[in-house]
């Protein structure tokens, strides 16, 4: 799974834009998001996931690209499917 | 002067539609209410989706997404433009009910019957004071800040306050207004649960608000936002502004008598201190917007207390525009004296729609179904909201 992908795609949605057009580098308030339309973000992607994003995880991520590193953590962490 | 309703997307449009008897009133649509019984709503028809980018939108709820289209009317007809430090004597005073309404409803649906979770922007938007925020951070209003809630009578009471904090030198400017868009399951079912809704017209549903008419039901939901820009005389004449009308006289009186049943006493109070204020008789008074929700209880009461306050020789024409647009609850006050001063500037006393059967305990003047040509000075608008709060305005055509 591309995460960054995923989360670009989610953001442009949310946002507006091209996903391609957003900068994963730059800090999330320079790309228009408040505080509050960061959190209502991390509620809609808890929702494409699938899974609970804690708040502690992201508590210091300022960038996309820093965001994807820590949902890719989560998803590692996470217990395998039963096969 | 602004207004997003049912009946309309503007001051002028609302008028026309109250002149000319457009109901904005339907048949609740059964993908908004569970319940059983036949019922009618005022909706606002306009598409404003498209007035926020997505996320912005997220974040307002759609009463605030209503007032702000109304406020931005408002100060657009103002053509109110503030420095940096005009705006810290420019003020929001601003009316609702039940504030994010639709917000909160949406926030329990998901809690205990959808996903269990609960959105972030939950509070900002359901939280009373929303709008008045809202308004104040899009139109850069720094000077005082009220939110009013004061059930039925809320914008009312918000535009009185405003005229008050004006007098009394607080500010220079206010917006000032209300709004309500509670039109959702839980509310439906709540006021039904009460008996105080209308049966939807099972012939027309339009028609199913009927004030004083002798086969009337109840009250129509109605949804929406109007607003006024309130100045100081003698700011408004330094800069030339058009000015609509001038806001004379407020009056703000309680039953303590019933939380939900109205009581013309303190009706009547409040008729005398707005006229009082104005410095007119009630002779003076060329047209009353009366509250006449079309409860069997409400439409008598306010009957009996303008009895009271008018003597039969100088009783005027009175009308109420909700057979049209609904009950906007706490937007209702603001959108009434907006088409109360649309009678003065038009010469034409909007009628009472759908008045089909005289009432023997409703005599008076209600200008049936037809709009009357008439030259209009001084106008009452009147607003009684549960809790027993009674807001009357009086304004009248400006004279420099």
């Amino acid at each position: 799974m591309d995460t960054i992908k995923t989360i670009k795609e989610l953001a442009a949605k949310q946002f507006g834009g091209e996903a391609d057009a957003i900068d994963e580098n730059a800090p999330v308030d320079q790309l228009g998001i408040d505080s509050l339309g960061f959190l209502e973000f991390l509620f809609e992607l808890e929702d494409a996931m699938g899974f609970p994003i804690p708040q502690e995880s992201v508590a210091h991520v300022r960038t996309l690209r820093e965001l994807a590193t820590v949902i890719d953590e989560l998803i590692a962490a996470r217990p395998a499917a039963p096969a | 002067m602004g207004a997003i309703a049912p009946i309309g997307a503007s001051p002028g449009e609302c008028f026309e539609s109250a002149v000319c008897g457009r109901s904005g009133v339907e048949r609740v649509p059964a993908e908004l209410y569970t319940g059983t019984a036949s019922l009618a709503a005022a909706r606002v028809r306009t598409d404003i989706s498209g007035y926020w980018p997505a996320h912005q939108r997220a974040q307002l709820d759609r009463a605030a997404q209503l007032a702000l289209i109304a406020a931005a009317q408002a100060i657009a007809d103002a053509e109110l433009y503030l420095s940096d430090e005009e705006s810290l004597r420019a003020g929001v005073y601003w009316g609702t009910g039940l504030g994010g309404a639709t917000s909160i409803e949406e926030s329990y649906r998901q809690l205990l019957l959808g996903s269990g979770r609960v959105r972030p922007t939950t509070v900002v938007m359901g939280m009373n004071n929303a709008a008045a925020g809202q308004i104040s951070i899009a139109n850069g209003l720094r000077g005082p800040l009220l939110n009013v809630s004061t059930a039925c009578s809320s914008s009312a009471t918000a535009i009185g306050e405003a005229y008050r904090a004006l007098l009394a030198g607080y500010a220079d400017v206010i917006v000032a207004g209300g709004s309500e868009a509670l039109i959702t399951d839980g509310n439906l079912r709540a006021w039904d649960a009460m008996q105080a809704l209308a049966h939807a017209d099972a012939n027309d549903a339009s028609r199913s608000c009927k004030p004083f008419s002798a086969n009337r039901t109840g009250i129509v939901l109605g949804e929406g936002a109007a607003a006024v820009v309130l100045e100081r005389e003698d700011r408004a004449r330094a800069r030339g502004a058009q000015i609509r009308a001038e806001l004379a006289g407020y009056g703000n009186a309680s039953d303590a008598r019933g939380i939900s049943k109205p009581d013309a006493d303190g009706q009547v109070r409040a008729m005398r201190a707005a006229l009082a204020q104005a410095g007119l008789s009630p002779a003076d008074i060329d047209y009353v917007n009366a509250h006449g929700t079309a409860t069997s209880i409400g439409d008598v009461v306010e009957t009996t207390a303008l009895k009271c306050v008018f003597s039969d020789s100088h009783m005027p024409p009175v009308s109420s525009t909700k057979a049209l647009h609904g009950h906007l609850m706490g937007g209702t006050g603001a959108l009434e004296l907006v088409l109360a001063i649309g009678a003065i500037a038009r010469c034409v006393v909007p009628p009472t729609a759908h008045l089909e059967e005289p009432d023997p305990a409703c005599d008076l003047d209600y200008v049936p179904n037809h709009a009357r040509a008439a030259r209009i000075s001084a106008v009452m608008s009147n607003s009684f909201g549960f809790g027993g709060m009674n807001a009357v305005l009086v304004a009248r055509a400006y004279q420099s």
